[in-house]
């Protein structure tokens, strides 16, 4: 009964019913469907995919065989697959209970029951692309996937910058999956079957142009889902322009799919046998996430931010990707082990404190109804529970101790480093020139969230519109303060979290990492006799065997091992972190409200050296706060002036000085305009056919016919 | 670089040796009138030239209201029996309406002590006296004094000027925002009883109207020694003088 | 040393024939020839035409605009001064109150633009075509229609605010996506006067200085109707105290001219050695306030340490540090002997070659220099427009000093330089500053060397009723004091115009475009003071 494949036909069934009942029941229902059934649904997912990635138990069901020729339709689940439903799961269980208190804000402008619908259809198409076994239904799922990303994105049609951003993506979106697809039949022609497991034996015979060319018609195609640069285009435009919830499933889950196809055909399928994928990989990765946020720098609309941030990180989980294939092509599988492990942890936080802020971003957005950080400012007073948890969310993104992005990103820095143990020198400064790449982007992402927090929730509010703002309801607060629960948990238990993950990823290189990252010090560990004494005994009196006899697992510390010379490569313990951040923190409030006690507090207003009254336009407003990235990074954003005049009445007196800017993405201006001009000018070229005449048509016809004819002769 | 550290080194220290010793210098202080009794000549003739009635007399005694005195000088030239004048600048003396001790900062402050000064209104002589106390001559970093540029970290305000009509407001505010202990120094005759420019529409007749005064440092403008009196006053290493009526009768019993 | 040819055409009298054949019939010319003065009456109708005459095609400069209720009408004067040989032009406006109103001359005159909106605070005369009136002297929170300098206002008593309106912002300039303000004062830094600064930014760069000034305002020239002369003696020192000899000595002349006085020669040379040591000890006053403001800290000390000596040698000399109670209209209070004169020369002159040591070091100085040149630039033809005066203009090359322009005391006597430089930016104004401290000592040493001997006074008590104008060249520059007496000696009208307030005015031409960090900077190397100008 308790098996993964009754609660996965469990989920089906349930965003079937989702579904139905959408549409018949009256909209103003609607979202409490979405937060019954959907969430009812994510559950089921969650313990179906949670069953296989702790236990692994086979997951196989088939389906149907469409043509005899072609092979049957399988759903397949191993524990990777697994780990992205779970993830999944977790995101869309807040973000569905989230969405009863947000979409009635659509109510009568919209249609709700269509969005329901669509909404379970996404979710359930979504886990099939998850849980594929074979090409077909791949693809298949895929689409259906795209499909209906692009309604839910489109779904606020009457604005013209929607219904663009919607277009784009889906334009984007099917050139990427014709590239993926192209690659994925590649293989499929080598190996001559279409379930994905059997195409394992085929890459063995590829020639080495064929193996590139699936690689970066894979990496390519699957790269614009996940946001990878310079495929993203679509990305800063569609995620901020769908509504606040889809804008966390686009964000949290469907830039997973990209990730999920990369990894599938170049970690899974394709043995890599050259460093060169992984590097291209690694650089796409470095690109990505400085661009991703160097333009969410100078961003001041709060979702397009966030949505360059994903951007960004897609990038980091890149470079842990693409660092595992160069460690796995140069025959050092634990490292790679290791950097994939990274990878997919990353992905997991990527998708919670994305999550996370986009939910957050929309409660914002549901009262106040402004998304311009230029705009807002002081909602903390009245948004206290919502700042917080935008605040955990932005903690989380930065990467700071002890929250969850702290951990993967550490992870990656240090698969960065064990390039030392590379030979190839090129390597060796490619992987030192992302590395310094991702030591930017991290700085960069501090200052990003900084200028987002402190403009949006502190200071004074910029506009009359904060005066509305209301916490939002606890049908919203709730969600946010789920995933922040589990953003410090993923970031304090990460011994708990790495052996799991190291399941998913063993099968993908053939060796197991889990004893190269948590040493087994807990007595209780089964694994512990394999721990040198010696060893052990030196890190007892540092106390990583503190709480052995009550807590499970491994161990708390995170630690690479290395030779005699350098036992120790790298450590950490994000729990000890807590446990000392809690002591400190709080010991010091008990200190100073206990010396303090008897003193009085006075609350005065701030010193604003004596005048009447602070305005709000006399305060810091994000595009000032960012301008200095601007001015220093100018090579990469070319900003042209639109507007540079001073107007003057009577010729002394200066009534305006107008300043205008306008900036096009790089990589816009560097990759879509030549596209865009090649495609035209190769357009007007073939334009030059139509001459409008019959017999020029005919003539062509005719000539069409013999060389078919010549073609049949020869063959 | 070293040039300028050898320039520094080759002037040598020109810091006063006050308060320790009186600093024995020509024209560090203009010296103001003394309550005397006249001998020989008019008191109704010495106290009418007082343009800002500083003067007042009982018979032939002349009391001296230094909150007042802008130091024209008209009471010392073109008489032929002037008023005695006092050379000295140890002028500064405790104003507060509150009598007790408890006026003055505590020994926790006298040698560590931060101030801010406020302008309400000042002409430029006092904010020139003013600004020499953090000179060469003298220095008050040896004494423990410093300056701070904000209220929120200063123990005293030194205020000059008549308040201003504009300005009661930042002087409150910069007030207000000091947290306490803090003590007020009125620095000059404009901000103890409004100067020459006294209560009008435009500035008021001292700033304890707008804020309580602790400390009062008379003179148009006050030498940078007095105001260094008042800041010692202020944290009790010096004794008050006094800023009143000193009728020549209660000089007499002391 | 203007490119613009100076109309030297034959000074006045010429003036007086152009103007009889430009405007022959609607334009009433009277002149005061042994006064180097020329009054012009024009209707309402030319002034804007004659005014821009005057200023753009004779050369003349813009002192100010003095205004006076007559109860039934208004009284202005247009006041123009010229170089040696030029003289004045004072323009003459009735206004009758039924209609009052007058064109603006500010877009032609920029100089006026500040006059002319504190006329409109404080009187409620509006120019017509002045894009920019209300909310200068008096703030946001002194009600509409409430004008202090007219007759029937009472000046004695405070007067009740009303609240501010809620929706009132400050005037913006700067129109592009995040602009935003930031606020300076009015109480900030260390030692600093009052006022208000908004710098308006994107971010970077400070695009625009908005300054709002008049915190220190005092209604100087109300509170001296009514009172006796020597009582406005006192408000002539002290509403500057840092140039307290200068103004007091306009005001003396103008007092003097109107009780037809001559100040004997020993007073008057007397008068020019005081005034030279003040303008001494406030150059070097701003030179350390310079030095400071780049935190060079040793340069800073060592200008201090001149300043406070001069500080004192003034002290010991007169009994005042800032030589207050020495100016009466007639000559001067005291009398010093020539030997303490001397002595104090001598010091002066070893004072000097200390300052001049300083020079020198700084002029070596790469570091210091950085900060000051080409920071805060103000170009000749925007000074000439402003009509700066004092080093800030003589360092954007308008030569114009009034010491040379309309001599007083026995400036026309002694042998003096007007250093100019033209550059316009920090640097230059400092150059300036140490070569005028370097002519003032030789002129202390001239005067102490040949002073001739006599009286310092000559009685200038009981004054008759009358008007005149008043003038000196002040350590900051220009400085005009207009003095109207009535029958009983007291006054009626007291116009200030001071170079503090002109230059104030032009000080955000220098504010443009620069780093946040070059703010103080550009403070110190204009030198200016808040007193001064809000009065």
């Amino acid at each position: 009964m308790m098996e993964p494949t009754v609660f996965f036909f469990l989920f089906l069934a349930l965003c079937f019913l989702g579904v139905i009942l959408s549409l018949l029941l009256p909209e103003r229902l609607n979202p409490l469907v979405l937060a019954g059934v959907a969430s009812l649904a994510a559950v089921s997912i969650l313990l179906a995919s949670g069953m296989i990635l702790l236990m692994g138990g086979p997951f196989r069901v088939e389906l149907w065989r469409p043509l005899p020729e072609w092979g049957m339709m399988v759903l397949a689940m191993d524990r990777l697959s697994a780990l992205f439903v779970f993830v999944t799961g977790l995101v869309l269980l807040p973000v569905s209970i989230f969405s009863a208190g947000y979409m009635p804000k659509y109510l009568g402008r919209y249609n709700l029951k269509t969005f329901g619908a669509f909404y379970h259809v996404l979710f359930a198409a979504t886990v099939l692309v998850l849980v594929s076994g074979d090409i077909f239904s791949f693809l298949l799922a895929w689409e259906c996937a795209s499909i209906f990303c692009y309604l839910l994105i489109n779904f606020e049609h009457d604005r013209e910058d929607t219904t663009r951003a919607g277009f784009l993506m889906l334009a984007m979106s099917e050139a990427g999956t014709l590239a993926a697809a192209v690659g994925l039949l590649l293989l499929v022609g080598a190996s001559g079957a279409l379930e994905l497991r059997a195409l394992r034996a085929g890459p063995a015979e590829m020639s080495q142009t064929l193996r590139w060319s699936v690689f970066l018609l894979s990496f390519f195609g699957f790269g614009v889902k996940a946001g990878l640069v310079p495929v993203n285009s679509w990305l800063p435009r569609a995620h901020p322009a769908a509504p606040g919830n889809v804008s966390a499933v686009l964000s949290g889950v469907i830039v997973n799919l990209g990730i999920y196809g990369i990894m599938r055909v170049n970690v899974d399928l394709l043995p890599m046998t050259s460093a060169g994928p992984g590097l291209v990989v690694l650089l796409v990765g470095a690109l990505s996430a400085l661009i991703g946020v160097l333009y969410a720098n100078v961003e001041h609309n709060l979702k397009t931010m966030l949505a360059h941030h994903t951007v960004e990180q897609m990038g980091i989980v890149t470079i842990g990707l693409g660092a595992g294939l160069v460690f796995v092509a140069t025959g050092h599988p634990v490292i790679a082990t290791m950097a994939f492990i990274a990878a997919v942890y990353h992905m997991t936080n990527h998708s919670l404190y994305k999550a996370l802020l986009f939910v957050s971003a929309a409660s914002v957005d549901t009262t106040v109804g402004v998304r311009d950080i230029d705009r807002l400012g002081g909602l903390i007073k009245r948004m206290p529970w919502t700042a917080f948890f935008f605040l955990i969310g932005a903690i989380s993104l930065v990467a700071l101790p002890p929250f969850n992005g702290f951990v993967s990103e550490w992870l990656t820095f240090q698969v960065l480093l064990r390039s030392a143990e590379l030979s190839s020198t090129g390597t060796k400064i490619v992987f030192a020139l992302c590395g310094a790449g991702l030591a930017l982007t991290a700085a960069l992402a501090v200052t990003c969230f900084v200028k987002a927090f402190a403009m949006s929730f502190l200071g004074a509010g910029r506009s009359s519109e904060v005066a509305q703002a209301r916490e939002a309801p606890r049908s919203m607060v709730a969600p946010m303060a789920v995933l922040a629960a589990l953003c410090l948990l993923l970031g304090v238990l990460p011994t708990y979290v790495i052996p799991v993950l190291d399941e998913v990823v063993t099968p993908l290189t053939g060796t197991k990492a889990v004893d190269a990252l948590v040493p087994p010090f807990f007595a209780t560990s089964p694994q512990h006799q394999k721990l040198s004494p010696g060893f052990a005994a030196e890190f007892r009196d540092l106390g990583a065997q503190t709480g052995q006899g009550i807590l499970p697992g491994r161990g708390l510390v995170i630690l690479h091992r290395g030779s005699e010379k350098n036992p120790v490569v790298f450590a950490m313990s994000t729990s000890y972190s807590l446990v000392m951040l809690v002591l400190l923190l709080g010991g010091s409030y008990l200190c100073v409200h206990a010396l303090t006690r008897a003193r009085r507090v006075v609350r005065k207003p701030a010193w604003d050296g004596g005048v009447r009254r602070l305005l709000p336009e006399m305060t810091y407003t994000a595009t000032g706060f960012s301008n200095p990235v601007r001015v220093v990074f100018n090579a990469i954003f070319r900003p042209s002036t639109v507007e540079d005049t001073k107007e003057t009445v009577a010729e002394h007196f200066r009534t305006a000085i107008k300043n205008g800017r306008k900036e096009e993405h790089i990589v816009d201006r560097s990759v879509f305009r030549p596209v865009i001009k090649m495609v035209e000018s190769a357009a007007r070229l073939f334009g030059q056919m139509h001459s409008g005449s019959v017999n020029a048509y005919a003539a062509y016809i005719l000539m069409c016919l013999i060389c078919l004819l010549v073609i049949q002769l020869l063959l | 670089m070293t040039k300028w550290v050898l320039k520094g080194l080759q002037t040598g220290i020109k810091t006063t040796a006050y308060p320790d010793n009186v600093e024995p210098a020509a024209g560090v202080s203009p010296g103001r009138p003394r309550w005397a009794s006249i001998f020989g000549g008019s008191a109704e003739e010495v106290v009418r030239r007082c343009p800002t009635g500083a003067l007042s007399h009982t018979g032939q005694r002349i009391s001296v209201d230094y909150r007042r005195c802008v130091h024209c000088f008209r009471c010392l030239r073109g008489l032929k029996i002037p008023l005695f004048w006092e050379p000295g600048y140890e002028w500064a003396a405790s104003v507060s309406t509150e009598d007790s001790a408890d006026r003055r900062i505590g020994k926790a402050f006298s040698h560590s002590l931060h101030i801010r000064f406020v302008d309400g209104g000042a002409c430029g002589a006092c904010l020139s006296e003013i600004e020499q106390i953090n000179k060469p001559y003298y220095n008050i970093h040896r004494l423990g004094f410093f300056v701070t540029p904000t209220p929120r970290e200063a123990d005293i305000m030194l205020v000059a000027g008549p308040v201003t009509d504009h300005l009661r407001l930042p002087v409150r505010k910069a007030y207000e925002a000091m947290p306490r202990p803090k003590r007020v120094i009125a620095v000059g005759a404009c901000a103890l009883s409004g100067g020459v420019f006294g209560p009008s529409f435009a500035s008021g007749a001292g700033i304890a109207e707008f804020i309580p005064v602790d400390i009062g440092v008379p003179g148009c403008p006050p030498p940078p020694l007095a105001i260094v009196h008042g800041l010692l006053l202020a944290v009790s290493r010096k004794p008050s003088a006094s800023l009143l009526f000193r009728e020549s009768t209660a000089e007499r019993k002391t | 040393m203007m490119d613009k040819p100076l109309a030297h055409l034959g000074g006045l009298r010429n003036l007086l024939e152009e103007v009889a054949r430009q405007w022959p019939e609607k334009i009433r010319v009277t002149p005061f020839l042994e006064k180097s003065l020329c009054q012009i009456e024009c209707p309402a109708s030319e002034l804007v035409t004659v005014c821009s005459w005057l200023f753009a095609e004779r050369g003349y400069s813009f002192a100010g605009l003095e205004v006076e209720d007559r109860i039934s009408e208004w009284n202005l004067r247009y006041l123009f001064y010229g170089d040696l040989g030029d003289g004045q032009v004072h323009l003459l406006q009735r206004i009758s109150k039924t209609e009052p109103s007058l064109p603006s001359i500010s877009h032609r005159i920029h100089a006026a633009d500040w006059h002319e909106r504190e006329v409109e605070d404080l009187f409620g005369l509006a120019f017509e075509g002045h894009p920019r009136l209300g909310d200068f002297v008096l703030h946001e929170e002194w009600p509409e229609g409430v004008n202090p300098m007219r007759a029937d206002f009472d000046a004695r008593k405070p007067y009740p605010h009303r609240e501010v309106d809620p929706e009132w912002r400050p005037l913006r300039v700067v129109q592009a996506p995040g602009a935003f303000m930031m606020p300076i004062g009015p109480v900030y830094s260390d030692f600093a006067e009052s006022a208000h600064f908004l710098l308006e930014t994107v971010g970077e760069d400070v695009i625009r200085t908005i300054p709002r000034f008049f915190y220190k305002y005092r209604g100087v020239e109300k509170i001296a109707e009514g009172r006796a002369v020597n009582q406005v003696l006192l408000l002539a020192e002290r509403f500057s105290g840092s140039s307290a000899f200068a103004h007091s000595l306009a005001f003396c002349q103008a007092v003097e001219e109107i009780s037809g006085l001559e100040v004997p020669e020993r007073g008057k040379n007397l008068r020019l050695f005081l005034a030279e040591l003040e303008r001494l000890r406030h150059h070097v006053s701003a030179i350390a306030g310079i030095c400071g403001s780049t935190a060079l800290a040793v340069a800073t000390s060592q200008a201090s340490i001149l300043e406070e000596e001069l500080l004192r040698l003034s002290c010991a000399l007169t009994g005042h540090r800032y030589l207050f109670g020495l100016n009466t209209p007639g000559g001067l209070a005291v009398d010093f002997s020539n030997e303490a004169l001397q002595g104090l020369a001598a010091t002066v002159q070893s004072l000097w070659e200390k300052l001049d040591e300083l020079k020198e070091m700084l002029r070596f100085s790469s570091s210091f220099l950085d900060r000051l040149e080409e920071v805060g630039i103000v170009s000749q033809e925007q000074a000439v427009a402003y009509g700066l005066v004092g080093p800030v203009a003589r360092a954007s090359g308008i030569a114009r000093d009034l010491r040379k322009a309309l001599p007083y005391c026995s400036y026309e006597k002694v042998e003096m330089n007007v250093p100019c430089e033209i550059e316009g930016d920090g640097y230059a104004r400092l150059r300036v500053l140490f070569s005028e401290a370097e002519e003032s000592a030789n002129l202390i040493r001239q005067v102490a060397s040949s002073i001739p001997s006599g009286p310092v006074l000559s009685p200038a008590f009981p004054v008759p009723s009358g008007e005149a104008l008043g003038w000196a060249e002040a350590p900051r520059g220009a400085t005009f004091h207009w003095v109207r007496t009535e029958e009983d000696g007291r006054v009626a009208r007291y116009r200030l115009i001071t170079p503090s307030f002109t230059n104030w005015h032009g000080f955000h031409l220098a504010a443009e475009d620069f780093a946040f960090q070059d703010f103080p900077i550009i403070m110190a190397t204009f030198g200016l003071s808040n007193a001064e100008a809000d009065r």
